[in-house]
């Protein structure tokens, strides 16, 4: 684990199958997002690849179709792989989200910062 | 042709749960059967994606399935079907609407308009040299008012050939220029709606072809605040707003939603009439909007009390 990873919630915190936004700006904007599935956490940087700044939720901590099979972007409905974050169909197809580093330890999840 | 603007607007999601809450959250009133209205009975329709009944998908994440437009009279309609009815199926149901693709590969249809005819006051403002708006006693902030969606204003869609798109409706339909961004899109009235555009296009890449945002008129500017601070509350992410556009002088605020597309509240749109010549500009963060606001936390000027307890200029207490 590097040194700037940071705790950013409990495992628990976040609904197996769900999202939930991290690491808020001071106005209260999440600018990072984990997906969990099972044991494992993946984690991903706030901004949609086809728009500067776009953020892809729709609400607080919901990042997911409804399914929750996949990333979804509320602004056009962009897809994204959950594993990967590789965009499959949108306005970014081909293009990918920006991950960011997540361990899970002891029943918490830490980051890398966003970047 | 006497065409009013876009009727109802139907999207095949896969959440219908958190859709449904979003409409009912951003104001519409659901009407049963999946229908969201607007105040004037224009609206947004759910359907689950894989309803047969809905018309086939574009091959892009768009969940937008059929555009109704509203027209004032069955001779319009009438007049529809004999101009697009010449170069491509145009199917008529049993009530009487006809479906058809335009150019772009849009999937559209005509009926009667189902708005009601609103007889509502505008947001009513005091101006110095001017008679006052308000009567006198009479409040212009409301935490409590309504703020509800009056009518289906525009929509926006991604078209991969916007010259296309644009002469269908400009040479088939009707609708007149108004504005225009260079290399974007033209801003499009129809012949029976003075508001500065019902339809706007942007032109992208095939692959993203599909709806970009709709939008919703409301009273005026502050109804506009109050719906999309209420928004924020709640969780919903803000966009792009509030703030006030230069073509069309319309105020607005974008949220994002889980239909896949944005959608806006919009105020006090300007309108035209066939005296109106169209500008055109290009299209930059400075033709966008006349200025641009961030919802923040309430809070109010004001500073800690005054050392040693007791309020400068008060009486000490005592009997």
């Amino acid at each position: 684990m590097t040194a700037a990873m940071q705790a950013v919630c409990a495992l628990a915190d976040i609904p197996d199958g769900g999202s939930r936004g991290i690491w808020p700006n001071a106005r209260g904007q999440h600018q990072a997002f984990v997906v969990r599935q099972g044991g494992q956490v993946y984690g991903y940087v706030n901004n949609c690849p086809h728009y500067d700044r776009a953020r892809l939720g729709w609400k607080k901590d919901a990042f997911l179709n409804g399914p929750g099979d996949r990333i979804m972007c509320a602004s056009h409905g962009a897809l994204f792989r959950i594993t990967d974050g590789k965009c499959e169909i949108g306005p970014c197809i081909g293009q990918s989200l920006r991950p960011i580093a997540v361990r899970v330890r002891e029943g918490h999840v830490f980051t890398e910062p966003p970047h | 042709m006497r065409i009013i603007g876009p009727d109802e607007l139907v999207f095949g999601v896969d959440n219908l749960d958190a859709s449904t809450a979003f409409l009912t959250d951003y104001g519409l009133t659901s009407a049963g059967d999946g229908r969201f209205e607007a105040l004037d009975k224009t609206a947004i329709t759910l359907r689950a994606k894989d309803d047969a009944d809905l018309p086939p998908p574009l091959p892009t994440a768009s969940l937008l399935r059929l555009t109704i437009w509203g027209v004032e009279d069955q001779a319009t309609l009438d007049a529809i079907e004999a101009e697009l009815g010449t170069d491509r199926p145009v199917i008529k149901d049993d009530s009487g609407m006809l479906r058809c693709k335009d150019d772009a590969g849009f999937e559209i249809a005509f009926r009667i308009s189902h708005r009601v005819k609103l007889d509502l006051p505008a947001e009513l403002i005091n101006s110095p040299g001017a008679a006052p708006g308000r009567a006198m006693n009479a409040i212009g902030a409301n935490q409590d008012a309504e703020a509800k969606p009056r009518t289906l204003s525009h929509i926006v869609y991604f078209v991969p050939d916007m010259d296309l798109m644009a002469n269908f409706y400009i040479d088939r339909l009707g609708f007149v220029v108004t504005d225009k961004f260079t290399n974007t899109g033209p801003f499009l009235r129809p012949q029976a709606n003075n508001d500065h555009h019902v339809l706007f296009m942007i032109q992208t890449p095939a692959y993203m072809q599909g709806i970009e945002h709709l939008a919703f008129h409301m009273q005026g500017p502050t109804e506009l605040m109050l719906a999309g601070s209420r928004m924020v509350q709640k969780g919903y992410e803000s966009f792009w707003g509030p703030g006030r556009h230069k073509f069309g002088s319309n105020w607005f605020w974008y949220f994002s939603s889980p239909l896949g597309t944005h959608v806006e509240y919009d105020a006090d749109m300007d309108m035209h009439d066939g005296a109106w010549i169209e500008r055109e500009v290009p299209m930059d963060k400075e033709a966008a909007q006349l200025f641009l606001f961030e919802n923040v936390e309430k809070w109010a000027p004001g500073g800690p009390p005054p050392a040693g307890g007791t309020k400068a200029g008060t009486a000490p207490e005592g009997p």
